[in-house]
C-alpha cells in the first residue's frame, strides 16, 4: 500500500468524472423531469402516472413476470444445479459450461428463436395441429406466456450458476446424512438444502428478478405493443408522445429497483467476507 | 426413483430448453425456401450466403465491431489506472469513486441511452457517432474495473516495492513489473467488454438513426419488416463466434479464472 493521497486520486480521477460527467448527470437530470413543473418542484407526476389504468397494467404485470421467472428458475433451477453438483467430475465442468454457453450468445439470437417455435406457424403450433389437439393454430406469440418464456430462458442460467456455486460449498455429508437418518427428499430440502443454499438462491433471484425487469429485447420482441413492460413502454411514451415525464418515472421505478438489489447483494458479499 | 436417471432427464430437460432454440434456429437458417420455418424446406447455404450480401448488415458490423474494440480499449485507458490507485494507494473517498464507477452496471441501459441523447447529445449538439463510442465505453467500464482490480489484488506489492528499490521509477515499475504480470487479467477484461458491448441492445437504441446503427438494432429493424432466414443465418454465426471467442479464451487464460 503507498501512502501518497494525491497520486491515486489523480489515477482515480478520469475514470470517475467520466462515468460521473457522462452517467450521473444526464441520469439525474433525466430523473428530476418528473418533479420539474411550471411553477416550482412537486411529486404529483407520479400520482399521474400511477392514475393511468394502463401504466398500473404494465407496472403490476412487469411486477408479476419478474417474480413469475425468478419463482420458476429457482424451482428449475435447484433441480438443475443438484444434478449438476451430484454429476461425476469429469463431466460437471462441462455440463456447467453447456448450462452457462446460452449468457454468452447475442440476447436478439436468443429471443428470435423463439419467434421460429412459438410463430403461428411455428413448430410448437404444427405440432399441435398435427397430433389433432388444436384445429387453428394457438396465439403464442405476444402474450405473456411468450414473454414469460423468452424470459425464463434468458435467465435461468443466472440461477443455475448461482445454486451450483452456492451448493458446491455446502458440507459434503449433509444430504447423505440427512437420508441415512431417515428424511425422504421434500425434508431433506426444506431442512438441509434450503438454509445451506439461502444465499446463493438470494443472489440468482435478485439478479434473475432484476434482469426481467428491465428486459427490453424480450418483451420488444416477443411481447409487441400488446404486452407492454416498464422498458418497452418507456420506449413507447418517448418515441410515439415525446413522454419525458413518463419515462422519467418509469426511470426512478427502473433505478430504484436494481440499486436497491445490488445494495443487497453487497451486503451479502461484505457479510460472507467478514464470516 | 433410480437417482443417475433423473439425473439425466432433469438435465436433458433444462439444456434442451437453453439449447435446443440454437440449434432450431441453426436448422431454420439451413432453409432452401423463402419463409422462416422450422423444420425447414429444403437443405441450401444461401441464407448465410445473403447475410454477407446484406448492405445493412455489413455497415452496422462495422458499427458494432468499431464500438467493441475501441470502446473496451478506451475503457481500459481510463479503467486500468482507477484500478491500480483503488487496489495499491489509499484514495481519498475510494467508496464512492467505487459506487461512481459502477453506477453504469446499476442503471439500465435503455435509460443511459435516452439521458444520453435527451442531456448531452441535443444541448451540446454533439453527434450520435460519439455518444454512442461514449456509452459503450461508460457501460464496459465498470467491467474493466472490477477485472482488472481482482487481477491487481492478486498480485503481491512487495514486486513493485523490490522494483522501486532497485531503482525503478513509479511509472516504469508499473510498466515493467505490474503490465507484465496482469496480462491475463486485461486480456480477460476485453473478451468480456468485447462481447458485453457487441451484444449491446438497450443502451444504443436512443443513440441509432438511419445510417448509423449496431448490429443486434439492424437485426430488430430487419425482422421486423422480413420474414426470411436471413436473420436465423446471421445469429448463428453470432452466436459461434461468441462462443468461440469464450471458448479460445478459456482454453488459452483460463477466463473463468478472471470473472
Amino acid at each position: 500500500m503507498f501512502e501518497n493521497r494525491a497520486i491515486g486520486l489523480a489515477l482515480v480521477l478520469p475514470a470517475a468524472i467520466f462515468a460521473a460527467a457522462l452517467f450521473l448527470l444526464p441520469v439525474g437530470i433525466l430523473l428530476s423531469e418528473a418533479f420539474r413543473t411550471d411553477t416550482g418542484w412537486s411529486v404529483s407526476a407520479y400520482g399521474e402516472f400511477f392514475a393511468s389504468s394502463r401504466n398500473q397494467t404494465v407496472f403490476f404485470r412487469t411486477l408479476k413476470l419478474a417474480s413469475l421467472v425468478a419463482g420458476v428458475s429457482a424451482v428449475v433451477g435447484y433441480a438443475a444445479a443438484f444434478a449438476i453438483v451430484n454429476l461425476p467430475a469429469s463431466s460437471r465442468g462441462r455440463m456447467f459450461g453447456l448450462v452457462t454457453l446460452p449468457l454468452m450468445i447475442s440476447p436478439v439470437a436468443r429471443t428470435y428463436a423463439w419467434l421460429v417455435i412459438l410463430g403461428r406457424t411455428g413448430f410448437v403450433n404444427k405440432f399441435l395441429v398435427d397430433l389433432g389437439i388444436t384445429d387453428t393454430p394457438l396465439r403464442i406469440l405476444f402474450t405473456e406466456t411468450a414473454v414469460f418464456i423468452g424470459l425464463l430462458q434468458l435467465f435461468l442460467p443466472l440461477m443455475i450458476i448461482s445454486l451450483v456455486s452456492a451448493m458446491e460449498n455446502m458440507p459434503r455429508d449433509a444430504v447423505p446424512a440427512a437420508r441415512i437418518l431417515g428424511a425422504n427428499w421434500l425434508q431433506v430440502f426444506w431442512r438441509v438444502i434450503l438454509p445451506l443454499t439461502r444465499e446463493g438462491l438470494v443472489i440468482g433471484g435478485t439478479l434473475v428478478f432484476t434482469g426481467s425487469m428491465t428486459a427490453y429485447i424480450t418483451p420488444a420482441i416477443l411481447g409487441g405493443s400488446k404486452v407492454l413492460m416498464l422498458e418497452t413502454l418507456l420506449y413507447q411514451r418517448v418515441t410515439v408522445a415525446n413522454d419525458f415525464v413518463s419515462a422519467s418515472v418509469i426511470a426512478m421505478i427502473l433505478i430504484t429497483m436494481s440499486f436497491s438489489a445490488n445494495l443487497l447483494l453487497k451486503r451479502l458479499a461484505t457479510a460472507r467476507k467478514s464470516r | 426413483m433410480n437417482s443417475r436417471l433423473s439425473t439425466w432427464i432433469i438435465l436433458g430437460l433444462t439444456l434442451t430448453f437453453l439449447i435446443g432454440p440454437f440449434l432450431i434456429i441453426i436448422a431454420a437458417a439451413l432453409s432452401a425456401g423463402n419463409n422462416l420455418a422450422f423444420p425447414p424446406q429444403g437443405l441450401s447455404l444461401k441464407w448465410f450466403i445473403k447475410v454477407f450480401e446484406v448492405e445493412s448488415f455489413r455497415a452496422s458490423f462495422g458499427v458494432s465491431m468499431f464500438l467493441a474494440i475501441f470502446g473496451t480499449l478506451a475503457a481500459l485507458v481510463l479503467g486500468v489506472p482507477a484500478a491500480y490507485a483503488m487496489t495499491r494507494y489509499r484514495v481519498p473517498g475510494a467508496e464512492t469513486v467505487k459506487l461512481i464507477v459502477s453506477s453504469p452496471i446499476i442503471v439500465p441501459g435503455i435509460i443511459v441511452g435516452l439521458a444520453l441523447l435527451q442531456y448531452f447529445v441535443i444541448p451540446i449538439g454533439a453527434g450520435i457517432g460519439p455518444a454512442l463510442f461514449l456509452a459503450h465505453t461508460a457501460l464496459i467500464l465498470p467491467y474493466a474495473v472490477r477485472v482488472v482490480s481482482a487481477s491487481m489484488e492478486n498480485l503481491r506489492v512487495d514486486m513493485e516495492e523490490a522494483a522501486l528499490l532497485l531503482g525503478c521509477t513509479r511509472f516504469g515499475a508499473f510498466r515493467r513489473v505490474v503490465l507484465p504480470n496482469i496480462r491475463g487479467g486485461l486480456l480477460a477484461a476485453f473478451i468480456l467488454g468485447f462481447v458485453t458491448s457487441f451484444n449491446q441492445v438497450p443502451v444504443s437504441l436512443f443513440l441509432s438513426g438511419p445510417g448509423l446503427r449496431t448490429l443486434p438494432i439492424d437485426m430488430i429493424a430487419y425482422m421486423e419488416i422480413n420474414y426470411d432466414p436471413s436473420v436465423a443465418a446471421l445469429s448463428a454465426l453470432l452466436a459461434f463466434m461468441s462462443v468461440g471467442i469464450v471458448f479460445a479464451a478459456e482454453r488459452f487464460i483460463g477466463l473463468s479464472r478472471y470473472v
